[in-house]
This record gives C-alpha cells, structure tokens and sequence, in this order.
C-alpha cells in the first residue's frame, strides 16, 4: 500500500445509520432537482417561473393533483413489484413487460367474456395477474435454475410485449368504428370513480394497500424472512434448508403478477383501451421509485409520489419549455446521483495514518440498501 | 433471388450499429465494467450527429460530434462507476433515461427534418460489379464498412496482440494483479469508457447519418440493448460479434422485407423475433451443456476496484 501518494483514503463504514441513508439520498435528489433548475435558467428560461407552475399544475388544486394520482398509480404499482424482486436481490427490469402484459390480458377478457361488471373486473384483474406471472416465468426459472442473469432475460421480454401490443392494438383487436388510431375498442368494464370523480378512481388505493400487506408480510411471516434470508446470503439460506430456487421463482412470479394487476388498472381506471401508447414507460420509473426508496414503506409513497410530480411538471409546464423527454433526462440524473451519494454513505474519506482495516465482508452487509449487489451476465 | 440480395443489403446495413455498439461494450465489459447505459449512449451518439448536421454539411465533423457526445457520456460513467465506485448495473439503468430523455428532448425540434449530412454509399471497385452479390456485400457506406472491418479487427489486435491489450484485459480479470504489475486501474477504466463511449456515439451515427437518416423518436428502439446482448452471445470476443450482429441485422432486414413483400406473418412477430432468438442464444448455452463455449465473462465485471480492499 503506498503511503507517500495517496494519504486520503476511502474508508468503509462498519455500519450506516438509517438517518445517514434518508440524508444522503434527499440530498442526492435536492442536487439532481437544483441542477435541473439552473440549467433552465442558464439556458434563458426561469427557473422560479418553471417551478411555480410545475407545483401549480401537480398540487395546485384538486383536479390537478387528481392527474398526478392517477399517474402515480402504476408508477407505485410498478415499484412494489420492483421492490419485492428486491427483497431476494432479484433486479426484475422487465417489469415494464409484465405490467403491458397484465394490461392486454385484461383487455382481452373485457373485449371478449361477457357478465356483470363486477365480474368483469374480477376476471380481467386474475387475468392481468397471471400474464405477468407467466411473463416472467421464463427469466425467473433462468435465473433460479441456471444462473442466467435476470437484468437482460427481462428486459428483452419487455420488448417483446411492446410489439405484441402494437400488433393487438394496431391489428387484432383494432377498434375499426370510432375516430381513434392505433387502438382497441374500449373495453366498457371500468372501476368506480372515486366518491363520484370523473378522472379518479378507487385505482389509486390498490398500490398504497399492496405497500401495507408487503411490509406487514415481510415484517412478520415465515415466508417473507425466508426471502429475505435468501436475498441476504443464498448460501446460508440454503443450508438452513429453505427452498432457494422455489423461492427465487416465487418472488420474481408475485413481482411480475403485480405489475400485471398494474396494467389492469391502468386500463380499468385510465385509458379504457389497448394502444401503442399504453405505457408511458411506468415500469421503469417504478425500478427508479424502487431503487430510491431502499427498504422503508413510506420512503416508496412518498419517492413515488416524487417521480409523478416530476413527469406530471412535463405535461404541466410544457409551455415553459419543459417536457416529458427531459423529465426523463432529469430522473436518470437523480438516479445516477443518488447512485454515488449511496457509496458516500457507505465510505468515508478518511486522511488518519494507516491504520488496521475493518476486515471487508466479501457479501456487503445489506442492512438498509438493496442495489448494492454486483451482478455479472450469464 | 433480389429477396436474398436485398436481405442480405439490409441485414448489413442494420447490424452496423449493433457492431459499433457492441464493440464498445466489449471492450468497456473486458476492462471491468457492465455498462448497462448502452441504448443511452447510441441515442445521444445520434442526436448529437443530427444537431451538428444544422450547422455543417461535413459528414465526419457530424461523426466526430456523434463520438464526442458518446465519449461525454463515458465521462459521466466512469466518473460515477470508476472514480466514485457507484453500483454499475444502477448507473447504468441512470444513462439509459438521461441518455434516451435528453436525446428526445433535443432532437425533438429536428424531428422529421431531412439530413444535410449522411454518408453515401461507395462502391468496393471491381467486387461491386459480381452481380446482385456483389451489390449486396460490397456497395455501403463508409461508416458500415468500417463498422464491420476496422473497428472489429482492431479490437481484436489490440486485446489479443498488444501488450497494452493484456493490460487491460488483466484489469477486467484480476484488478488486484494488475495494479501490483504496476497498471494504473483507475486510469485503464476511464480511458475506455471515454473509448467505447465514442465508438457507441457513432454506432448512434450510424443510425441518424447512414441507415434511417435523420431524427424521429424511437430511432435507437433498442439497438443498444441488443448490442448488449449480443456481447453476451459473442462470449466477449470480437469476431463472434460480428457474426451475432449480422443475425440481428438480418432478423431486422426480413421484417423490413415482410412488410414490403405483405407476408402473412405480421410485422410486430418478425420485429420480437430477434429479441426471443437472444434469449435463445442467452439461455442455450446455459441450460445445455453441448452448447457450452467458453462463456465466462471477464471475472471482475460490475465490480468497483478498491486498492485498499485488496
């Protein structure tokens, strides 16, 4: 080790508090958000003025925070499901795959089985389910059985489904009657409006229960500390005789299955039809929503509710100059950012003489940050 | 007999981005790091080319726009994975969004626009005038020979025939070695995320400068994320690469074809083919022993390098 050349030293933390967590992530994002601000400045735009009419145009009055509920639904849907491959270290990407998916299952059964329209919902929800489970099961039995890296396998699943709904709602089920372009007919069966709203439905509460019954699932049942032993140390899981493979399985299913309830409601609850524009990539900003909330409940509501602020401000402030496409560049800026501030949590620079290290566990300890695994391919 | 000329014509034409791309991620994976941000770079590597074509009608000073604008993103990964050490697979999925964001942010005015500068395509002398044959293989554009020829032959020599290859494939192997041989890791890293950055900025020129000229969103539509797999496919080395991206180019080229042709079988089957074979080709050789290469990837890929953890 040289001494005379390199006296600062980055130095591992044995333990990083969970406030030190909260910190450095917040201040990730503040960064992120205020760069974005003097960029728009710098570039002749004002700053103040974009962010004034971003928080109007979000918060601003009940019908406008309605849009941005209805757009943090899949968001948040997406990001449970996420979250859960998280708990067994399993990075599902494809999660925008699974919730396209759930979302032409669903279409399919509301165009084609008749019935009461509670029983539509009922099937075309079990439906959405289980094509996202099944859409996942391929990379899922990969990644259990073979080592197949789940990152790829998943991803290229989801363009798959992009081009399935393309063909379904460009072709197959092609609404030919009504002025509409590259859609299906509208599938009639939609959920309740929320106390009577036109734009809001009871949607909205099923991904805030899915973080209830997670948390309370992983806080107190035998299956979910089996998940959470094997997302920690597989090894160890499996000499203490848990089913690591089945429950590899399990989880990245349950993951998928979610995101195809995900697509279920977006389609009962929002658009009402199939169309090329179904997703406005929802499954990836649940990973972002995911992978910044780490482990804690209340972290993903509020993260999410974050990431719909920042896309709803693209379609709100769109006559300032902003845009979707930019609020996209600015989410992979927060993540990017918050990437680094989540090493300087676990590190610190350190300028002390040499001294002994910290022995370094070869598995890095997983107490509050879930992406910290190095994943090879194949 | 056109239909096989024709394919062939654009199988190559549309795998040139897949080479460009993969060869930077190869080199990029055999130093050590998993960039997952590839469909970022391309896409910036492509808007950057169609923005300089407004203010000049040079097509290589709009090339070395697509590189530098690669290479910039290069920068902004190796400074968050190489210097700060963050997870790779995470900052990657980062530039995939900024990347593919502000590409569609900044190409949104040119949208549609027609190119001022693209390449055209040149003539081999003499092996262009075998026929239908020859047309197909030997009339491209500049940028597509050298996607195919150059680039990948002078990856191979220098991982396989130069000493500052065995560095760097040391540094991808076995970091800890590397550095006490006297490699500066560090630098060996950021040297070719600067490298591969600028060689995926023109696979995203191939795409805006030579094969669809010009901006529209959803130009890239994952060639980037292909490139990655077919890096997986090729098993990290550069000639089975070329050859995987010629099976993309051609999956492409016959659902091109099929529409053109009005075959029975629907445009959006032929456009998933070439994603469901790479998961074929990802899955075979795993699940099968028989088809078992020497598939191992550079042992210390997506792994930060810390010199006091050694």
């Amino acid at each position: 080790m040289s001494t005379s050349s390199a006296r600062w030293r980055l130095e591992r933390r044995l333990d990083v508090s969970a406030a030190r967590s909260v910190g450095t992530r917040t201040a990730g994002v503040v960064v992120a958000v205020l760069g974005a601000l003097a960029v728009f400045q710098l570039t002749g735009r004002s700053a103040p003025d974009i962010a004034g009419e971003s928080i109007k145009g979000t918060f601003g009055n009940w019908s406008n925070f309605q849009e941005t509920l209805i757009i943090l639904t899949p968001i948040l849907i997406c990001a449970v499901a996420v979250a859960l491959g998280f708990r067994i270290r399993v990075w599902n990407i494809g999660v925008e795959g699974q919730f396209l998916m759930g979302g032409w299952a669903a279409t399919g059964v509301g165009l084609k089985v008749g019935g009461p329209q509670w029983l539509q919902l009922l099937l075309m929800a079990l439906a959405g389910m289980a094509a996202g489970a099944l859409w996942v099961l391929v990379p899922a039995l990969l990644k259990a059985y073979f080592d197949v890296n789940e990152v790829i396998t998943t991803l290229l699943l989801t363009f798959v489904a992009q081009q399935i709904l393309v063909w379904f709602s460009t072709d197959i089920w092609k609404d030919r009657v009504a002025a509409v372009t590259n859609a299906s007919e509208r599938v009639n069966a939609k959920l309740p409006g929320f106390f009577g709203s036109t734009t809001l439905n009871w949607g909205f509460l099923v991904p805030v229960v899915l973080v209830i019954v997670m948390f309370v699932v992983f806080r107190s049942s035998r299956w979910g500390y089996e998940v959470e032993m094997t997302g920690g140390n597989p090894r160890a899981a499996e000499f203490a005789g848990i089913p690591v493979k089945r429950r590899i399985v399990g989880v990245m299913m349950l993951s998928g299955a979610v995101a195809g309830l995900g697509g279920m409601i977006q389609l009962t609850g929002a658009v009402h039809r199939l169309s090329v524009s179904f997703s406005n990539q929802y499954g990836f900003f649940g990973f972002i929503v995911a992978a910044l909330a780490g482990a804690s409940a209340l972290a993903l509501l509020l993260v999410g509710l974050f990431i719909a602020f920042l896309l709803r401000s693209g379609i709100a402030a769109q006559t300032r100059g902003l845009s979707v496409a930019l609020m996209f560049a600015v989410c992979g800026m927060i993540l990017l950012i918050v990437g680094v501030a989540e090493i300087a949590t676990r590190y610190r620079l350190s300028r002390a003489a040499p001294e002994p290290m910290a022995p370094v566990p070869q598995e890095a300890k997983m107490s509050n940050t879930h992406f910290a695994s190095a994943q090879e391919p194949a | 007999m056109n239909i096989v000329f024709s394919a062939t014509r654009t199988a190559i034409d549309s795998g040139a981005v897949i080479v460009l791309a993969g060869s930077a991620e190869l080199l990029m994976e055999r130093t050590g790091m998993l960039n997952l941000g590839l469909e970022g770079f391309v896409a910036i590597g492509a808007v950057s080319a169609v923005i300089a074509a407004s203010s000049t009608s040079s097509v290589w000073l709009c090339l070395l726009a697509a590189m530098a604008g690669g290479a910039l993103m290069g920068s902004i990964y190796a400074m968050a994975t190489v210097v700060c050490r963050a997870n790779q697979v995470l900052c990657g999925l980062a530039l995939v969004l900024f990347g593919t964001g502000m590409a569609n942010h900044l190409g949104a005015g040119f949208s549609g626009k027609p190119m001022s500068a693209r390449f055209v395509a040149w003539e081999v002398p003499g092996l262009s005038k075998l026929g239908g044959f020859g047309k197909a293989l030997f009339v491209h554009d500049p940028l597509v020979f050298a996607a195919y020829t150059v680039v990948p032959l002078l990856v191979s020599f220098l991982l396989y025939r130069t000493r500052h290859g065995l560095n760097l494939r040391a540094v991808g192997e076995n970091p800890a070695a590397a550095d006490a041989m006297g490699v500066n890791v560090m630098g060996m890293r950021f040297l070719y995320a600067l490298i591969g950055g600028a060689i995926a900025g023109a696979g995203g020129a191939a795409l805006s400068m030579s094969f669809t000229p010009g901006w529209a969103p959803g130009l890239v539509a994952g060639s980037g994320w292909i490139a990655l797999a077919v890096v997986i496919f090729a098993a990290w080395r550069p000639g089975w690469l070329v050859l995987g991206a010629l099976l993309f180019g051609l999956m492409r080229a016959l659902s091109f074809i099929g529409q053109e042709q009005g075959w029975s079988l629907p445009a959006p089957v032929l456009n998933f083919l070439p994603y469901v074979v790479t998961l074929l080709l990802i899955a075979a050789p795993a699940v099968f022993k028989r088809f078992r290469r020497a598939t191992t990837p550079p042992a210390a890929l997506a792994t930060p390098y810390f010199r006091e953890q050694r």
